[in-house]
């Protein structure tokens, strides 16, 4: 008997054009699946088909479409039940087993049949065109089959079960629609575990418990190795089958095989009390007015949204996904702007940025279920003849839904503001910035939320039902998504438009905030129209096919709604060619490809220029006016121009910033030249001096550049100049020859394009980079003297000396000037700050009195005190064990957070405000990051300032893992042993994960770009250093690395035009090492050799 | 004012004609449509009450074009439909409220005062404050006529109100309707002959989409009056029966056919004449027509 109810079913199921939809999108999904998944994952060499990462994406997938699988499982026995036949199904001689096992078994082969079109889908997706071959492993259909077996079979089996008996349990098609989404919720749920084996034996989709089976996998085996079923993913697969199999037969037990409505009647008949029965005609009816007019409108209006938010609040599914919600929030771990596990105080922003990403998942969940049930919601019970011979618009129908269920919005959006000022409260923090909360999510996340309800409100009024019209939307939220990464970005047909900037305590939303209402008003303006065409399009009464409804529309939209619908499309027009105006006419709108190309043609026509000998600059003398309202600027600048060379120079090359609304005018050379425009499409002008420049003569270059923004650009992630904390380099001016920045970085760019691979650093025996110290490098050390005007309420921070401060014409100007050559790379910042100032004073040293100064936003003075202990720290640690500090200040810079670095300049450090100043630091359970970055950053006024490492590999050996040195060193002095501990074990943990992820892993006195190596393992390997031959040898050993070949005055230096590379500064090691341990250190700088712990 | 229901036809995606050159005038007061199940009278109540597009024809309550000026017909109208569910977890009072709101009644005062009178007026006071997912059949019913007559509506359209009612609360709603009916018009359909016979002034009787008969009641049954005969017959005579007269009902008696028959002379052959019923009038149209 249950054969013959399988067959039924599977019958049932092949007439239904659902399970074609279902298969063809998964089928079409999973074609660009790999590339999805993976979009933005740097899978280094792995290649785009390796079992693993196949495996993976089909977990993914199969999460992603959990949706579908319920709506596939749990309708066959709600069916009976939706469609009020269960009691015929029931009475019939059929036992429950039967029954039961072949709606079960029926609906399970056609859902493997459906998500079979992920095997399918894949493995044709790896055969198309698109891919790069070397990208690509020889197609390989078992690595599939594999995959599929072992990831996605047992995971569906156990969403088949347990949405089969919820749906029959529930027998309510919400539970249905809801419950794929609580899978996914459990699986968020797992990323909050931190026992890794937990975590991996919970995740239903086994992507945490694939990283931890391939967690030592070297590049090699995840290529080659498939995936089986031992360990953990055993242990997984069969946690999950199991509780699978319970779940099907604890549903068993508890199906009752008889109609359940009884049940639901029962209480209700029971509390049917006989109203007493009188005859009623002394109440007369009293007469009352119907009233139309506009204030009626309103009020019917206001009505009409009470009544539906009050009718969402009666949906327990609706309190079950903010009971989810809320769940999920409490037991994520809140990551708040964490530096190296320390995490900052409870900042509003910070918190807003949490809620927002915890949320937004919810936040569509309840667009996507809610707008079709509000749609949906009087057709389901039944009631929709009642209210559609009402004398009500459609359009007042729904624009109230559509308020109602932003209701709902607001009220959840302030519960979450509650909850985040309780979070505030219960950590000890009392600044609310209500401004911040409610633009993070009353501007940031509602407009996104409007938008896709108006979206979701249409495509329910077009679809057939409400089970369509949510796979619509879905549709169309992913082909939205997805489209950007097939190159759509353009915010006139981009849907929606970009998210809003990164907000800064600074710099507020900055210039990003003007385009982001510019465009969210455009397409909100979009939105209306859709709204107002979805009440046109609205079923009312009968079900009318779209077309006919359709047919409808023309004479519809004569009177006020057509005037408003034309009113609507002329504001669309006007705004759209506003933004287009803005985007594309006043600015220039570079697609991605345009952008690819012009980057390719620039390397592939000026790259013979490279190395071509060109004069240096020995001083430079600026005078910068700065409009920060407008993020504009004047600069007026003088080189000086030396020869360094032993031949004449005829040609000197200039490269203008490429940027718009940037202008160079008025380069003139001392002694005259003549301009070639040969290659002025790349703001590269060749100049022809009229007379050569002889071998160490130097002559002056005059130049004036302005920048003045017009309109604004379709991406404003231009953070240089901005209206408070304008933070720009020097590589904002002009620069000699050819530029290698400009050039393509991307591998796979960069092939595409046809151009040759590209190294991150030149070996370390190329002599042309071994002469300059940064990439591209004009200088090999400069005076500079720059005044730079700013607003009245800013200041102005620059290397050297401050001459002279003035304010004149209502603005402040600064006069800075160095006394002694510094390198070629400084920074101008300009904001309101407040400043800390002490003074150090060496104490048996021969350094001169230093003033210290820190520079900081208003309110960010939690941490000023660690950074200003470190800084003296520092500087006392160095200057006695390396060498005196070469200037008479040191100056902390806050910068806006668009950097999220500190960088060490001459007697400068710009400092992020994402960075130390908001650390909660707690002494006992924390590494005093603040002091520790200080101490980095100050260590670079010698290691980068001092000596400068010529650009090659080991390049980051010689800098950055000293200044980690430098700054442990002096952490220890000030710290008890216990922390070092705990700040080296965070190392080794951080280098242990990216170093799987690296594509190779060179050695210290080779590294190139790889920050694990030269930060996290470099820390790792010269605390081993000193503990091996002692602090005292190895400071030493840099003592006299920094006499010999500090910059300008090192004994060795001064007898050559190059830089020093590793090699030299481990000679110096070597000479402090004792011979047994010569080994040791070899294996410590010279191998790749993994750190044992 | 009249309803004037002008050569209207309607055609279903499937073919089924629903409804052919229906004309009808329905003047004040309570008009019948009665029919057998499937005759195309809901179709006409629907398309009357503005939910459903005619393909041919037209609807006109005095001026009043129904089909392209649905909003004016709505706010007086009041329609009970047939089959309709209700928001099961909300409480009757506030559903009719939201009705009110519906209907354009704005003032919230007026609003709360209508709503107790009409709860009161169809008994469903003390139930107000209860979720309608608990109402019987009966307590629905009423709840229906209790929102159709929100706007106090100039043409009521009650479709098979008492289907499914027990008979006292068939009555009850019986008394209802005839109270409410005297200056509006009221179309019934029903395909229960006693529910006209005792209620309408007018009717009109629909099969297969056509109205076959229309007029008064008593003056239909006037038509009919000496021309009805019945017989107990046997099971197997049946047949001849049917071949030789115009048979127009056959029940069972006793476990035993009486058949009605239709003749203008009297039939002798056992035949007894006997009064005419509306009953009769009914089945002897839709009958014929089969």
């Amino acid at each position: 008997m249950w054969f013959e109810l399988f067959k039924f079913e599977l019958k049932y199921r092949i007439n239904r054009p659902e399970t074609y939809v279902f298969f063809g999108f998964l089928f079409l999904f999973s074609m660009v699946g790999v590339d999805f998944i993976f979009q933005g994952v740097e899978i280094g060499l792995m290649k785009k088909n390796a079992p693993l990462v196949i495996a993976k994406t089909m977990g993914a997938i199969t999460g992603i479409f959990m949706i579908m699988v319920s709506m596939i499982m749990g309708v066959p026995v709600l069916r009976d039940v939706q469609y009020d036949i269960e009691p015929l199904v029931y009475v019939n001689p059929i036992t429950k087993r039967d029954y039961l096992l072949g709606r079960f078994l029926g609906s399970f082969v056609v859902l493997l049949l459906i998500f079979s079109g992920l095997l399918w889908g894949m493995m044709v997706g790896s055969l198309m065109p698109w891919h790069q071959p070397e990208q690509m492993l020889p197609f390989n259909a078992f690595s599939y089959v594999q995959s599929f077996v072992v990831v996605v079979l047992p995971i569906l089996f156990f969403g088949a079960s347990t949405f089969f008996v919820t749906g029959m349990l529930s027998k309510k098609l919400l539970v249905v629609y809801t419950q794929g989404l609580v899978l996914f919720v459990i699986f968020l749920l797992t990323k909050a575990i931190t026992h890794e084996y937990l975590q991996g034996l919970l995740d239903p989709f086994s992507l945490t418990t694939l990283t931890q089976v391939a967690k030592d996998w070297s590049v090699e085996d995840s290529n080659t190795l498939g995936i089986t079923l031992h360990g953990i993913l055993l242990h997984n697969k069969l946690l999950w089958v199991a509780l699978g199999i319970l779940i099907l037969f604890v549903g068993f037990r508890q199906f009752s095989f008889s109609v359940p409505a009884k049940k639901g009647k029962k209480s209700a008949v029971g509390d049917t009390v006989m109203v007493q029965e009188n005859s009623n005609n002394d109440h007369p009816i009293p007469k009352v007015s119907q009233q139309y007019g506009y204030g009626a409108q309103y009020r019917q209006w206001f009505e009409l949204i009470k009544f539906y938010i009050l009718s969402l609040l009666k949906e327990t599914s609706f309190w079950a996904i903010v009971i989810c919600g809320i769940v999920i929030i409490i037991s994520n771990s809140v990551n708040l702007g964490t530096v190296y596990g320390v995490d900052s105080f409870p900042t509003t922003h910070f918190i807003v940025a949490e809620l927002q990403e915890m949320s937004l998942y919810f936040f569509i969940a309840i667009l996507l279920f809610y707008s079709s049930e509000l749609i949906w919601k009087e057709r389901t019970i039944k009631q929709y003849l009642l209210n559609d011979a009402m004398p009500v618009t459609n359009v007042m129908v729904l624009t109230s839904k559509f308020l109602a269920l932003h209701g709902i919005y607001v009220v959840l959006m302030l519960t979450l503001i509650v909850a985040g000022i309780l979070f505030q409260v219960a950590n000890g923090y009392y600044h609310f910035d209500l401004k911040v909360y409610f633009s993070g999510f009353f501007l940031e996340i509602l407009p996104f939320l409007t938008l896709y309800t108006c979206m979701a409100f249409f495509f329910q009024v077009i679809a057939k039902n409400k089970f369509i019209g949510i796979f619509l939307t879905l549709i169309f939220f992913i082909v939205n998504v997805g489209s950007e990464f097939l190159g759509f970005h353009h915010s006139l047909y981009k849907f929606g438009g970009q998210p809003l900037g990164t907000y800064s305590e600074m710099n507020g939303y900055g210039h990003f905030l003007a385009p982001y209402l510019w465009v969210k008003a455009y397409w909100l303006v979009f939105g209306s129209i859709v709204i107002v065409l979805s009440a046109l399009l609205m079923n009312r009464g009968a079900i009318t096919p779209l077309r006919k409804r359709m047919g409808t529309l023309r004479h519809q939209l004569i009177g006020r709604k057509g005037l408003f619908l034309t009113f609507a499309v002329v504001v669309w027009f006007l705004l759209g060619g506003y933004i287009f105006y803005n985007t594309n006419i006043l600015n220039t709108y570079w697609t991605s490809e345009q952008e690819k190309a012009f980057r390719a043609n620039y390397e592939r026509t000026l790259k013979p220029l490279e190395y071509l000998p060109q004069p240096k600059i020995i001083a430079a003398k600026l005078a910068i006016e700065l409009y920060p309202k407008t993020r504009s600027y004047d600069i007026k600048g003088t080189y000086q121009l030396m020869n360094t060379t032993d031949k004449p120079i005829t040609a000197i090359h200039i490269q203008k910033r490429l940027a718009s609304h940037l202008d160079l005018k008025e380069v003139i050379f001392e002694g005259g030249a003549k301009a070639d425009s040969t290659h002025s499409e790349f703001d590269y002008i060749m100049y022809h001096l009229s007379t050569p420049l002889p071998p160490k003569a130097s002559l002056q270059m005059d130049f004036k550049q302005s920048f003045a923004p017009q309109g604004f650009e379709h991406d404003p992630s231009d953070t240089q100049l901005v209206y408070n904390g304008t933070f720009f380099h020097n590589t904002l001016f002009p620069s000699l020859g050819y530029n290698k920045k400009y050039e393509l970085h991307h591998p796979v760019e960069r092939l595409a394009m046809g151009l040759p691979q590209r190294s991150n650093k030149a070996t370390i025996e190329n002599e042309n980079e071994l002469i300059i110290a940064r990439s591209g490098s004009d200088s090999n050390g400069i005076m500079l003297e720059v005044t730079v005007g700013t607003n009245k309420d800013q200041t102005v921070v620059a290397p050297g000396i401050l001459q002279r401060q003035w304010t004149e014409d209502d603005r402040n100007y600064f006069h800075y000037k160095t006394n002694h050559p510094i390198i070629n790379f400084y920074s101008i910042v300009s904001a309101d700050y407040e400043v800390q100032s002490a003074m150090w004073k060496p104490a048996d040293t021969p350094s001169q009195p230093v003033a210290l100064e820190i520079y900081h936003h208003k309110t960010h003075t939690y941490n000023l005190d660690r950074m200003m202990e470190s800084m003296k720290a520092s500087l006392n640690y160095y200057s006695k064990n390396f060498s005196p500090y070469q200037y008479q200040q040191l100056r902390i810079m806050e910068v806006p957070r668009y950097a999220d670095y500190a960088q060490s300049l001459p007697n400068t450090i710009p400092f992020s405000e994402a960075l130390g100043f908001v650390l909660d630091i707690d002494d006992t359970t924390d590494v005093d990051m603040a002091f520790y970055i200080t101490a980095h950053e100050v260590a670079h006024q010698w290691f980068g300032m001092q000596v400068e490492a010529a650009n090659v590999q080991g390049k980051n050996f010689v800098l950055e893992t000293l200044a980690q040195y430098g700054a442990l060193m002096v952490l220890k002095a000030h710290y008890p042993e216990n922390k070092i501990q705990q700040f080296l074990a965070l190392q080794q943990e951080i280098y242990d994960t990216k170093r799987k992820r690296a594509t190779h892993e060179p050695s210290l006195a080779l590294v190139e770009n790889q920050d694990f190596i030269y930060y996290h393992k470099g820390a790792i390997s010269m605390y081993r250093l000193q503990e091996l031959i002692g602090e005292e040898s190895v400071n030493r050993a840099l003592q006299q690395f920094i006499t010999d070949w500090r910059s300008y005055t090192g004994k060795l230096k001064t007898q050559t035009d190059r830089y020093v590379t590793s090699r030299e500064l481990l000679a110096y090691f070597k000479k402090v090492t004792p011979k047994h341990q010569q080994q040791l250190l070899h294996e410590l700088f010279e191998t790749n050799n993994e750190l044992d712990e | 004012m009249k309803l004037v229901i002008d050569n209207l036809s309607k055609t279903y995606a499937n073919g089924v004609k629903a409804l052919q050159n229906v004309s009808l005038e329905i003047p004040t007061g309570m008009f019948g449509l009665l029919g057998p199940n499937g005759a195309g009278k809901s179709t006409l109540m629907r398309t009357i009450a503005t939910l459903q597009d005619a393909d041919e024809g037209k609807i006109l309550l005095g001026d009043i074009n129904v089909q392209t000026n649905k909003h004016s017909l709505r706010k007086v109208l009041g329609y009970l439909p047939q089959q309709f569910g209700l928001y099961p977890k909300i409480s009757a009072e506030m559903l009719l409220h939201h009705f009110a709101v519906l209907k354009g009644i704005a003032h919230a005062g007026e609003r709360k005062e209508l709503v107790g009178a009409l709860l009161q007026k169809t008994n469903l006071y003390d139930a107000r404050k209860r979720h309608l997912g608990g109402f019987s059949g009966g307590m629905k019913q009423r709840f229906g006529i209790a929102q159709a007559l929100l706007n106090s509506p100039k043409l009521l359209i009650v479709d098979e109100p008492t289907a499914g009612l027990d008979p006292k609360e068939r009555n009850r709603f019986h008394n209802l309707l005839s109270e409410i009916a005297e200056n509006i018009i009221v179309v019934l359909s029903t395909h229960i002959v006693d529910d006209v016979r005792e209620l309408c002034t007018q009717m009109a009787i629909i099969n297969q989409g056509q109205v076959v008969l229309k007029g008064n009641p008593l003056k239909l049954m006037e038509g009919l009056q000496g021309k009805v005969y019945q017989k107990t017959i046997n099971p197997s005579e049946l047949k001849s029966y049917i071949t030789h007269y115009n048979v127009i009902n056959d029940k069972r008696f006793l476990g035993k056919p009486r058949i009605q028959i239709i003749s203008d002379v009297p039939p002798g052959d056992g035949f007894l004449a006997i009064d005419t019923s509306l009953e009769a009038v009914y089945f002897s149209q839709i009958n014929h027509q089969n």
